[in-house]
């Protein structure tokens, strides 16, 4: 098998902080410690692990690839002991002691393992690094970068905590526009080619490619490798930003053509068939990959991952031992447990596969009834992927002239007791006049009980009538 | 409960009054966070009345959360005289969609929140944090942190920005310093003394400041301090607390070593029998712990609302828990709050809603403060002997103030007149003889140590056993005389497991001629 290529040195693209992060002179204490147990250390300042009060953490977990929604579901009990690791996991007092920035290394072997099963980074140097979850990991990601004054490229609708937390650190947004699968390539070339001040260039470009945020746009294979060739280009890293990829769904069929319901789900993507992510058309290693356990575990773990050249995620296991030090050793340890031992990788992928049935479920009927009832009102592209439908208003004549016309548009869904998200809260150029009359809204469908979405679309129907056409 | 006590709004003092609301500082928040707002997006997730069918929250359905089940088994908190009996455990669940008494359903614990953390989490603390400080001010309030560290460079960030000083002690925790640098804050040093940060170089710091912005907030660890192990007594709080209102300084108080503050230190009569005692909670009967009030923070002595107060379970329940709280006036909260909700949403909802099971049912608060008790008596032990060690050994060697809470024993060492030089031979030297502490260069705030003469060394006694304090301490009495009698001690000394010390040298018989010492395994 011929070597991987090494990564493309982008260090000098750093900010002056990440240049001066290193390692904490306590932690590294350690490594002599390591190497001669006979040594005493009164060096670090942690608690004994006798003074946790811990003695086990367990979970009843359902078995890979059942649905919680059956009425009696298949469980397993899972348990992690203090002092009783094994072959795989930590025991207990591990997960509870204080570590480093990278993360319990079960868990993290198991991020990094599933990482090269699923993307198998083209270059040699990558590695993985924990997060308390995609918003901490932007901020780190950004971090790296980014000083005030500079500029990030984003979609030109994009994720609203994104926008928020940019804004305090004196950081400009430059929006790209989008089509139906996502940032258009040759508007983010035109972007940089004629940005102004080579000093200023921007030199990160952020985007949330699968099921994107508020969109729900999902970029094509050729996509990716033509956002990527102008990345090259340009020499922007990317900040893959992917809550969404496993929530991949096949295309949409009509509820009606549907003959059987197991036969129409049994082509779910799984991992095997996957689109493939920018991670893994990164030759160069100017992707850093966010991965989250929120939208296929549970967002209360606050767990993530993070993948990019190991350069780059020592940086960030840095800035995690001045910040968060790693998620929550609970979390890490049900996590780690669950993958390691209880559902192994083939059970992780039994989940998976539930888990986009589920979304698929939903995703048809919703579009059923959004088809149904807003013929001529909006006009969406159907998703293949996550949760949203990104609705554009399809207004009358006098509407469309009417300034404050969305306002009216959201102060009646109010009144008819549905609620969705104006478009206007996603955009990176703030609540502008031009922007608060942009006619989009964008729909979930992956909360509300599914019995309620007629009654949801019908009210958004009634609401939209003296508007639209 | 008596009619006194307060409430959890905490708008009645002790005395009945009705208690006045905090100094508004918002206008000595940096300019970002005076703009800073409340997401108007969450403004629209709001709080959907059962009749608003939400289609707004990106958030999965409970129904996709394999995890129908939580447990965990805990140590029940004995008190000494429980000691007999064997120890006991207690189990705690928490159940999927049902609320669990106090504590919510693990689906609302595992679903995405409000940035201010789970409630019932918050609502223990905020009752824990009135009993035991009864801030003295209205319109207070707790929210969740995932540690100090992250509160730390949070708590800082509302005052000082690219460019701006902070007053740190001159000694002080390396994940602030680290904090700092990374937001292009400098820290100002203030002189410290046997009980921490010196109200009088604060004050005169403060009065001379020439800076082309003005100083706004100060950052202390008053209890157990990091790295000194000083602990302020109330006078010097109190005198601190005045100089922060007379020159208008925000207090970031981390308080992460509150609760391990000690017994009176006395030598035990049998403290042999104390230290071969089996297991690290042996404590001596003779150091039988009083109930000694502990000493009142800074936000007890708030009147103002100018502490920002940060407490943490990392010593007190786990470390990588990575929960703790920050109280704070409401309006400073608030901003804190956005703050997480652009970072870390919130701590694990897992390990939030555990800790709110074991304080509020599982425990309640009697267990809680019998743990408390427990684990003071711990660390109070390990002190003890660890004090009575070093005045065996390295007395004489070494000054030393005695510390009264935490978990560090803070050394200054004389070697010669170059400690630049003379303190890594010092720490090789401590290696090879088989120890190691922490060296006080990273603790330093002022970047360099300017007192040139001067090493100190970091020692925590909270984790290694007991057992070994004797021989680490001896180890370190022998690199330190090692490096004391030989002026050109060569640096290449071979590499032994053991330092021994020829047996007449100890004795003091002999003083090893230059060049011939050596080191015998």
């Amino acid at each position: 098998m011929p070597s991987k290529p090494h990564s493309k040195d982008l260090s000098d693209l750093f900010s002056e902080v990440t240049k001066l992060r290193k390692n904490s002179p306590l932690k590294s204490l350690q490594k002599y410690m390591d190497a001669d147990p006979t040594i005493v250390s009164l060096g670090a300042g942690l608690p004994h692990p006798d003074t946790f009060p811990f003695v086990s953490i367990g979970s009843t977990v359902a078995e890979a690839g059942v649905s919680v929604t059956d009425s009696s579901v298949a469980a397993k009990d899972i348990s992690v002991s203090s002092k009783q690791p094994t072959a795989k996991i930590e025991g207990l007092e591990r997960f509870l002691q204080y570590g480093n920035g990278r993360g319990v290394p079960s868990y993290t072997r198991f991020v990094q393992e599933h990482t090269e099963r699923v993307h198998s980074p083209l270059y040699e140097d990558w590695d993985v690094v924990v997060s308390a979850g995609n918003t901490d990991a932007f901020t780190k990601a950004i971090a790296l970068f980014y000083q005030s004054g500079d500029t990030l490229i984003v979609d030109e609708w994009t994720y609203p905590a994104a926008i928020e937390t940019v804004r305090p650190m004196g950081i400009r947004l430059a929006p790209v526009k989008m089509d139906s699968e996502g940032m258009v390539p040759s508007n983010l070339d035109h972007l940089c080619t004629t940005w102004d001040s080579p000093e200023t260039a921007p030199r990160l470009v952020y985007m949330v490619p699968t099921a994107q945020n508020p969109t729900g746009a999902t970029m094509s294979l050729a996509r990716r490798h033509d956002i990527y060739a102008v990345a090259q280009k340009h020499n922007l890293v990317i900040i893959e930003d992917d809550p969404y990829y496993y929530l991949q769904l096949g295309s949409y069929k009509p509820l009606a053509e549907v003959n059987d319901p197991e036969d129409r789900y049994k082509d779910l993507p799984g991992i095997k068939s996957l689109a493939p992510s920018l991670l893994s058309i990164d030759i160069d290693g100017r992707v850093i990959r966010l991965d989250s356990f929120s939208k296929v575990l549970a967002p209360g773990l606050r767990c993530g991952w993070i993948t990019a050249p190991k350069y780059i995620t020592d940086k960030i296991q840095f800035h995690n031992e001045t910040s968060i030090q790693q998620p929550a050793g609970f979390s890490q340890a049900i996590v780690s447990k669950l993958m390691n031992e209880t559902w192994g990788h083939a059970g992780w992928e039994k989940h998976l596969v539930q888990t986009q049935r589920q979304y698929a479920e939903r995703r048809d009927m919703f579009v059923d009834i959004c088809q149904s009832y807003l013929k001529g009102k909006v006009e969406f592209t159907i998703p293949t992927a996550g949760m949203f439908l990104w609705f554009r208003v399809l207004l009358n004549e006098t509407a469309s002239k009417r300034k404050g016309v969305m306002g009216e548009i959201f102060e009646s869904m109010l009144n008819s007791h549905v609620l969705l998200v104006p478009g206007y809260m996603f955009s990176p150029l703030g609540q502008t006049e031009e922007v608060l009359d942009k006619p989009y809204m964008r729909a979930a469908f992956s909360y509300a009980a599914e019995s309620s979405f007629e009654i949801a679309i019908s009210r958004l129907a009634q609401a939209l009538e003296p508007f639209t056409c | 409960m008596a009619p006194n006590m307060t409430t959890s709004t905490g708008c009645a003092g002790n005395t009945g009054a009705v208690l006045p609301p905090p100094k508004d500082l918002s206008d000595i928040f940096v300019p970002a966070m005076r703009i800073h707002k409340k997401s108007a997006f969450k403004s629209v997730m709001g709080d959907p009345t059962s009749t608003m069918i939400n289609m707004a929250g990106g958030v999965p359905h409970p129904n996709t959360f394999p995890i129908l089940q939580l447990q965990a088994k805990v140590v029940s908190p004995t008190s000494r005289q429980d000691k007999a009996l064997l120890p006991s455990t207690a189990n705690l669940v928490l159940d999927k969609s049902q609320k669990n008494r106090s504590t919510e359903s693990l689906d609302e614990l595992l679903q995405y929140g409000a940035g201010s953390g789970v409630d019932s989490y918050c609502d223990f603390l905020k009752k824990y944090t009135q009993i035991v400080h009864n801030p003295r001010y209205a319109d207070w309030g707790v929210i969740a942190s995932c540690g100090n560290t992250d509160a730390i460079g949070k708590a800082v960030s509302l005052f000082c920005e690219a460019g701006d000083s902070l007053l740190v002690e001159k000694w002080t925790f390396p994940g602030a310093l680290s904090s700092l640098v990374a937001a292009k804050v400098q820290p100002l040093a203030v002189e410290m003394d046997g009980e921490g940060m010196d109200p009088e170089s604060l004050d005169n710091i403060c009065s001379r400041w020439g800076g082309p912005k003005p100083l706004r907030a100060m950052y202390l660890v008053p209890t157990g301090q990091n790295p000194t192990g000083a602990t302020m007594s109330l006078e010097r709080r109190q005198k601190i607390y005045a100089v922060a209102c007379k020159h208008n300084l925000a207090i970031i108080e981390d308080d992460p070593y509150y609760f391990l503050q000690f017994a009176p230190f006395s030598v035990s009569r049998s403290l042999e029998n104390a230290v071969n005692a089996v297991g690290l909670l042996g404590v001596d009967s003779d150091e039988q712990q009083q109930v000694d009030p502990l000493v009142p923070s800074l936000l007890s002595l708030d009147t103002e609302g100018r502490v920002i107060r940060l407490d943490s379970f990392s010593k007190i329940l786990a470390p990588n828990l990575r929960c703790g709280w920050i109280t704070a006036p409401s309006y400073i909260l608030d901003k804190l709050q956005i703050l997480n909700e652009s970072t870390i949403l919130q701590p694990s909802g897992l390990a939030q809603g555990l800790i709110s099971k074991l304080l509020n049912d599982t425990w309640g608060l009697e267990g809680w403060n019998q743990h408390l008790r427990n684990l003071r008596a711990t660390y109070t032990f390990r002190r003890n002997v660890f004090v009575r060690m070093v005045d065996l050994h390295v007395a004489g060697l070494v000054d030393y103030v005695l510390p009264s809470a935490g978990m560090f024993l803070w050394m200054k060492i004389n070697l010669g007149p170059d400690a630049a030089e003379a303190m890594p031979r010092l720490l090789e030297t401590m290696k090879k003889c088989g120890v190691m502490m922490a060296p006080g260069a990273p603790f330093c705030s002022s970047g360099s140590n300017s007192s040139s003469s001067d090493c100190y060394l970091r020692a925590a006694f909270a984790l290694v056993d007991v057992a070994m304090f004797e021989p680490a301490l001896k180890r370190l009495a022998q690199a330190i005389v090692a490096i004391r009698e030989t002026a050109d001690y060569p640096s290449a000394v071979q590499n032994t497991h053991t330092c021994t010390v020829p047996n007449a040298m100890q004795e003091g018989l002999l003083s090893p001629a230059p060049g011939k010492m050596t080191i015998s395994s």
